[in-house]
């Protein structure tokens, strides 16, 4: 394991007020915010900044980390010495088992089984705290990423989480977990699903608690989403686009007949009623027209766009003034 | 064959004011505070037991309360910012399709 220096993390010495710490943090968590940042690894570093502040920040923490991190340097080989802790009491909270899971083993080794805060209020060494507390366990959050075509006929997906598990010596420790998910039919971008019972396990016999999954589409090479109404862009020829077509339509649950009314250009968009992401109601899904010009590959095409060019007379800039 | 869990959409099931409690692990006092303060819940009927929160509100009560402990911003604050990313969301979405056409 490596030693993870909490200090240059927050870009702070080592005898920085709580203040300095607070300042830093602040400004690197606007810098590496996930949702602004366009450093490419701003997650991987707006996690490592949680973790130095969740340390640094609380001074019982801090006084042990820097207790037991003399000498060490950063990416150097470690591990903590037995009873290394021994003379300090982690009362504080300020993260949660949850949270937990998105940090380091190194955190996980050094405060994993005092995690104060750890199952909604929970104090002092987990292993303890069984024998005296009952709580309902945490909910968990994660994404999923689907196909569009599982929001119309739902879908078995598996899914693997790293969950934090408090093991036999009363440590937190972040183990992987797969389950297999039913997810309804009529999920939408961003809405959330919960799976009852599959959160964090309960302390003292208390019930599991709950986890939610946040639904996200992967990109479609046809189909766009915007809420419960589907987008799809659908190549028709030049002569059904001028004279009219009955023609079939590829939808994510199946094929459908359409007619392309006459006269219609790039861009116009057919609306199929109900045909959107199920639900009540369901959404639209909208055939967005494109005309697909055929090659002029052979004499015989040529002849034929040759023809159309000297007998239809069509200006397609008239409107344009040239 | 792997035990299978079945999923239900937030949508159909929307979170009581006590789920949300527990869920996001904040007090009830810091909900109702930040309902009265505008930055929470567009429908409000009486009383609280009757607030329901969308998978929309969820998502924004873990964002303000990421806001809040991370920047110590005020609800008003805080609520200001979700109100910006999700207007962030929405032009990002919109270039993406201006993009694609």
């Amino acid at each position: 394991m490596e030693f993870k220096d909490y200090y240059e993390v927050l870009g702070v010495k080592r005898d920085a007020t709580a203040d300095e710490i607070k300042k830093s943090y602040r400004k690197l968590a606007r810098k590496y915010h996930p949702d602004l940042s366009k450093e490419p690894d701003a997650e991987a570093r707006m996690k490592e900044l949680n973790e130095a502040h969740a340390v640094l920040s609380d001074p019982e923490k801090r006084a042990a980390y820097d207790n037991v991190g003399k000498g060490f340097q950063a990416g150097q080989e470690f591990r903590p010495p037995p009873n290394w802790d021994a003379g300090f009491e982690f009362t504080g909270g300020g993260f949660s088992g949850a949270e937990g899971a998105d940090f380091s083993d190194f955190f996980s080794e050094l405060f994993g089984g005092r995690a104060g805060g750890m199952g909604g209020g929970m104090g002092g060494r987990a292993g303890r705290a069984r024998q005296s507390y009952q709580a309902r366990g945490e909910d968990h959050h994660a994404k999923i990423e689907l196909e569009l075509e599982d929001a119309y006929r739902g879908a078995t997906r598996t899914i693997t989480l790293q969950v934090p598990q408090i093991n036999d010596q009363g440590r937190v420790q972040v183990v992987p977990r797969t389950l297999d998910v039913r997810i309804p039919k009529g999920v939408r971008e961003g809405q959330m699903i919960r799976l009852s019972g599959q959160g964090g396990p309960g302390y003292g016999g208390g019930p599991a608690g709950d986890l939610f999954l946040e639904v996200h589409f992967k990109p479609h090479e046809r189909y766009r989403v915007e809420e419960r109404d589907v987008y799809e862009t659908l190549p028709i020829s030049p002569w059904e686009a001028a004279l009219g077509a009955q023609i079939k339509a590829p939808l994510p649950d199946g094929t459908v007949e359409v007619r392309i009314p006459e006269g219609s250009q790039t861009g116009r968009k057919l609306r199929l009623r109900g045909r959107g992401i199920p639900g009540d109601p369901p959404g639209d899904l909208y055939l967005v027209l494109e005309v697909a010009v055929p090659p002029a590959d052979t004499p015989k095409a040529r002849e034929l766009y040759e023809r159309m060019a000297s007998e239809l007379a069509f200006n397609p800039r008239k409107h344009l003034g040239v | 064959m792997a035990r299978e869990y079945i999923a239900v959409s937030i949508e159909q099931s929307p979170l009581t004011l006590d789920e949300v409690i527990v869920s996001c692990r904040v007090t009830r006092e810091w909900v109702v505070e930040h309902v009265h303060a505008g930055v929470l819940l567009s429908e409000t009927p009486q009383p609280p037991e009757q607030w329901r929160f969308s998978s929309r509100d969820l998502a924004r009560v873990r964002r303000i309360l990421e806001l809040e402990s991370r920047f110590d911003a005020n609800p008003e604050l805080a609520g200001l910012v979700a109100d910006l990313f999700d207007e962030l969301e929405r032009l990002r979405a919109r270039v993406r399709r201006a993009e694609e056409e």
